[in-house]
């Protein structure tokens, strides 16, 4: 029992945490943008979708990481105006416009898979540049540091700086401040002569950026291939864990992180034989509870302000 | 005094299906506190709205320190030295007092970031200026009404307000820091700024300010000095009628015994002087008790906690025979009593149903409207039918769905609906609120034939003629409390007006 | 759906529908072959029109799911939950009891399904009627949750020990029998259409239905009433949740015959946006499901005959629902603004 928990818990969780985790971590990203402005963008998903397959095309017919990121980007921020568009301008439910994007995005890559590739399934070719990996020369040395800290993709500790960029964004800065009061209460924005449409829309914008790298990463990144269906719902944990976050970017990457952190000792116990359920529902259970005990506060402090007897 | 800064002239401002300023004007001279007085509905805070630029008014003329203007902007009349304090707080409550105060207008640092000590010393200055005391650091939803107050008057300040336009700024307030504000006003006042102040109440026009405008209806109706006019005389020009609508008050005889007695009650409200501290009356059969009162004084309050739809935190409800107070709306119900709520859109009527489903509202859970858990049609329609003849409802298709209906006949369905189901006592709110002049007539002839049937009626209206004609004893509200009990015959609708303005009668 | 809506909901449909003939074109296929196989291929002979029908029998109960919650004012994402604690709940009885006459048998796999599906949406239900809790954030989070319980009962207590993440088979008796072989339509198409009539009927014409519209339709009327509007919201989850593991079981007993872990592409999501174009609307609902199923079981057959990959034909679904959703989009002016002020 003891060397089976050993094998489960051991300084390579810490790197299997972080690798597990950075994929979720974009998608948060991608939807703390537009939760701020008070859009929950479900289509997540398939915006991730969409960047990976463009990444892997791109990067195979190039040759070129850089170029394959672009065109992620680029094809992640046309969903997102699309997305923008019909939520914003035709008054579209945007959890629908998610959905749609998400079965939109799944069928047009299984048809572009099949069309411009050629194979259905999965996609997978040496020529295929993936994103760079960070190798430090003195950590060689020693296996454990190696392990915990050499050779990262570049994606890795990026997203970690993104997280901590987004953060300063909102709360440090003036376009941060204006974003949050259009989500918090455009009225207050409208008469601080913010113009919330544009706003929104640009944010809408901004999170399919976001969105399409966390597709490049995980194509090209998290791994070097795509396969159909890659992201796996991956869209809708970077959602839950921008819910456990309550939408702020630092306690939505511990959301990540809990997230990241189940899974790998998730994979590890089920190599074991062991159940991985219990301990991979964590993160979903944390969250509703989190939710809930947060309404309950809130419900309770809105009761004694109202109360006449004070 | 100088020339005014502020002229408007001629203003009209439409809404769908109403005219909500109708030749409205007003002028304010610098330095000085200018009142603007009305009742809910006069247009008091449209005019305001357009002088802020929150609405463009549809003919008129708007001059600012002799620059003149068919139509302002926000962002044009802050520029203007114009800021509002709006009765719903335009503030996000999520953020601190700071970032609220300089949103949109933030003293930036490189790389856009926020200079928050450059914010924090220029929002200091104000503080110190003008004894606004308020903490910088705390978040809007941990501060109190009178603090989040004067956030909105210092974020106005800031904005580099030279006029300053208070949209009923004691409505949510205590007494005490009600003063503190007009402490504040005085100190404003004397270093240059001028002051809007909106309001319904009279004492505070004669404490605070130096000329005041009554609107009625959408129209001037007078703009006076305070040092000319009297509490009695704007009492008069604010409530002041035109028309009269008559049903004529037939007595309905001596009113019976007691069949609802509220004592002492406490009842939870979001705004201050909405929340019951303290009431007590006693509804008798066969009678009609008006309960007279300008909107947000308590009354709506007061008729959701009898019908069981609002908590009560002390304090007894009696009907008939037992307690209703916190008990389910169906078993106060039960126990004998209907309401007709004052907003038949947000409680009256499901706009969404048909005008017979909405008529069963109450009956289709008894035989013969149901059987067990089955909807009986055939009785559903023949039961919409009778209630559509008897009142004259139109469309006379049961099935039509109720969005269809007219102001008028929508609140027909719901008078129908309640009365017919003749409880012992019967809540009417604003029963002919926004209601053409023929469905008047009608709802307040079915209120008077339930009263001679024997119903106790509690009537409450904003509207004084209405509350003259058909009460038999009238009850005043103002802040939360009962102000004064009178009988019908010795009322009218001076002494109404005073007591409901926070006066006393002599 | 008023006149105008509908007219919209056409109008989507057809220019859906030249945009995939558009592509089609581009690829150097004929549009008119390409959509005649696929009308073969959703009806033409049994094993098509079966397929068609098995289809559309776990998208009408998900969609009617959906279209229930949504009577009580709740969004319910959660059905697809739901549809997998409700299959596996039909697994074990279907598989734990012998000997029992298959009428009986049919009904106690049922009874437990819908009673495990409605118990689970009750939660969501719970937390939004007393404690406004967002049931959307709720739900989507609630659906992981159930999938690996699923996961967790298939893999370990009812695992057949076979290898492969499936439970026993059922017994005979609580199979549902096929009404087209060789397709794997089965007469679980009738528990769902009187499931459909049942449904309409409860919401339009029981005492219950009326409460649960009042509440889902302007709770304040509903209170108002004496409608107690918080217990009728969470009964209104309980009676959708019901469905939804109507949808799971109906799939393990008429499809599978055994419960398989992660079985389900996301079927109720499919049920859900085929809900949210029908508006809610009962008896919309049939036709929109039945529309949806017939264009992927017919997807099949124009891979088949003419190369064209069946992904385009789901990237035209996601297109329609896309343009349906734009209300602003098809509207046409006289119907535009007919809210009262």
């Amino acid at each position: 029992m003891f060397d089976d928990l050993s094998l489960v818990f051991n300084y390579t969780l810490f790197r299997a945490t972080l690798r597990a985790s950075t994929p979720i971590l974009y998608a948060t990203l991608t939807c703390i943008l537009t939760q701020q402005a008070d859009i929950l963008n479900v289509g997540v998903e398939g915006i991730m979708l969409c960047g990976a397959f463009t990444a892997v095309a791109v990067s195979y017919f190039s040759g070129s990481w850089l170029l394959a990121l672009l065109a992620a980007v680029a094809v992640g921020t046309v969903i997102a105006a699309v997305m923008a568009l019909a939520h914003l301008r035709y008054k579209a439910d945007i959890f629908v416009v998610g959905m749609a994007v998400n079965m939109l995005a799944l069928a047009l890559t299984r048809f572009l898979l099949q069309k411009v590739l050629g194979t259905s399934g999965s996609f997978y070719d040496r020529a295929i540049v993936p994103l760079p990996r960070i190798h430090l020369a003195l950590l060689d040395g020693n296996e454990v540091l190696r392990s915990l800290f050499n050779d990262y993709s570049l994606f890795e500790p990026l997203g970690i700086l993104l997280v901590f960029f987004l953060s300063w964004l909102l709360y440090r800065t003036v376009w941060g401040l204006r974003l949050r009061s259009v989500g918090l209460n455009p009225l207050a924005a409208e008469t601080a002569g913010i113009p919330v449409f544009r706003r929104k829309f640009e944010v809408m914008l901004y999170s399919g950026v976001v969105g399409g790298m966390a597709g490049a990463y995980l194509s090209l990144g998290y791994s070097r291939l795509f396969a159909e269906n890659m992201t796996n719902g991956r869209g809708f944990m970077g959602v839950a864990a921008m819910f456990f976050g309550g939408g702020d970017p630092i306690r939505s990457w511990i959301g990540c992180l809990i997230f990241g952190f189940t899974d790998s000792i998730g994979s590890r116990l089920q190599s074991l034989g062991l159940p991985p359920q219990f301990i991979l529902m964590i993160p979903y259970v944390a969250t509703i509870s989190i939710l809930a005990l947060a309404m309950g506060r809130k419900m309770a402090a809105q009761r004694r302000a109202r109360s006449a007897l004070k | 005094m100088s020339q005014p800064i502020v002229v408007m002239e001629a203003i009209v401002k439409d809404f769908p299906n109403v005219r909500a300023v109708d030749g409205g004007r007003f002028d304010l001279r610098a330095g000085e506190v200018h009142s603007l007085i009305g009742e809910n509905g006069a247009g008091k805070s449209t005019m305001m709205k357009t002088l802020y630029g929150l609405y463009a008014p549809e003919e008129g003329r708007i001059v600012v320190r002799g620059r003149s203007f068919e139509a302002l902007t926000p962002a044009g009349a802050i520029s203007l030295g114009i800021g509002m304090v709006h009765q719903e707080f335009m503030l996000v409550r999520e953020l601190t007092v700071l970032e609220n105060i300089i949103l949109g207008f933030e003293p930036r640092k490189s790389g856009g970031r926020i200079d928050f000590a450059e914010a924090e010393g220029r929002v200091r200055r104000f503080i110190d200026d003008y004894g606004l005391h308020i903490q910088l650091h705390k978040k809007v939803n941990a501060i109190s009404v009178g603090e989040a107050q004067r956030v909105e008057i210092i974020k106005a300040l800031y904005r580099g307000a030279e006029i300053l336009i208070l949209d009923e700024p004691t409505a949510v307030l205590t007494p005490q820091e009600a003063s503190r504000l007009f402490e504040i006003l005085k100190t404003l006042t004397a270093s240059g700024k001028s002051v809007v102040f909106i309001t319904h109440k009279l004492r505070e026009v004669m404490a605070l300010s130096d000329r005041v405008t009554v609107m009625r209806q959408g129209r001037h109706v007078a703009t006076v000095d305070v040092s000319a006019t009297s509490i009695p005389d704007l009492a008069r020009l604010m409530v002041g009628r035109d028309v009269f609508l008559g049903v004529s008050r037939a007595d309905g005889g001596a009113a019976g015994d007691v069949v609802l007695s509220v004592e002492d009650v406490f009842v939870p409200s979001d705004k201050e002087l909405s929340k019951l501290r303290g009431v007590s009356f006693e509804l008798r059969r066969g009678e009609i008790l008006g309960l007279a009162g300008i909107d947000g004084n308590g009354q709506s309050e007061l008729v959701e906690a009898i019908a069981g739809l609002r908590p009560v935190e002390g304090g007894r409800i009696r009907l008939g025979q037992g307690e209703i107070q916190n008990r389910s709306p169906l078993e106060v119900r039960a126990a004998g009593l209907a309401h007709i709520p004052e907003d038949r859109n947000a409680r009256g009527l499901n706009r969404a149903m048909s005008i017979e489903e909405n008529l069963a509202g109450m009956a289709f859970r008894r035989a013969p409207l149901s059987r067990g858990p089955l909807l009986v049609v055939g009785a559903l329609r023949r039961f919409a039918r009778r209630l559509i003849e008897t009142f004259d409802i139109r469309p006379a298709r049961p099935e039509a769905p109720a969005a269809h209906l007219s102001g008028g006949n929508a609140q027909k369905v719901v008078v129908a609906r309640e009365v017919d189901e003749e409880a012992q006592v019967l809540l009417a709110a604003q029963p002919t609120r926004g209601v053409d002049v023929g469905s008047i007539e009608n709802i307040r002839r079915e209120l008077v034939r339930a009263r001679d049937r024997g119903t106790a009626i509690l009537l409450v209206s904003a509207d004084l003629e209405e509350i003259l004609s058909l009460s038999d004893r009238i009850a005043v509200m103002y802040e939360g409390q009962i102000t004064g009990l009178l009988d019908a015959e010795g009322a009218d609708e001076e002494s109404l007006g005073l007591l409901m303005t926070g006066g006393a009668l002599p | 759906m008023n006149k105008s809506s509908t007219l919209s909901t056409l109008v989507t449909v057809v220019v859906s529908l030249l945009f995939g003939a558009v592509v089609v074109a581009l690829l150097g296929h004929s549009p008119a072959e390409a959509y005649r196989e696929l009308f073969r291929g959703a009806f033409w002979g049994r094993f098509n029109f079966g397929g068609t029908l098995e289809r559309f029998v776990p998208l009408l109960l998900t969609a009617l799911a959906f279209a229930v919650s949504s009577k009580v004012a709740v969004f319910n994402v959660g059905v697809e939950g739901e549809l997998y604690l409700g299959a596996i709940a039909a697994a074990w009885v279907g598989a734990a009891l012998t000997g029992v006459a298959a009428p009986i048998h049919i009904g106690l796999c049922l009874m437990a399904a819908m009673a495990v599906g409605g118990a689970w949406a009750a939660i969501p239900g719970a937390l939004k009627a007393y404690w406004r809790v967002n049931e959307v954030c709720v739900t989507i989070l609630a659906n992981y949750v159930a999938i690996y319980i699923t996961s967790y009962l298939v893999g370990y207590p009812l695992s057949a020990g076979t290898g492969v993440p499936q439970t026993a088979a059922l017994a005979a008796t609580a199979r549902l029998a096929r009404i087209l072989p060789p397709s794997r339509a089965n007469s679980g198409l009738f528990i769902a259409l009187a499931a459909l009539l049942v449904t309409w009927w409860i919401v339009h014409r029981s005492t219950w239905g009326y409460k649960m519209r009042a509440v889902g339709e302007n709770a304040g009327y509903a209170e108002h009433v004496g409608i107690r509007s918080r217990v009728t919201m969470v009964w209104g989850m309980v009676f959708s949740g019901a469905l939804g593991g109507m949808a799971g079981a109906i799939e393990v007993m008429g499809l599978y015959g055994y419960f398989l872990d992660g079985f389900s592409p996301g079927i109720a999501f499919d049920g859900m946006l085929a809900a949210l174009i029908a508006r809610n609307d009962i008896r919309l609902v049939p036709l929109l499901a039945f529309f949806l199923a017939a264009l992927k079981a017919g997807s099949l057959g124009m891979e088949r005959f003419t190369g064209i990959p069946k992904s385009l034909v789901d990237a035209i679904i996601a297109m329609f629902i896309l343009l349906a959703a734009m209300e602003g989009l098809f509207l046409f002016r006289r119907g535009a603004r007919g809210k009262e002020a």
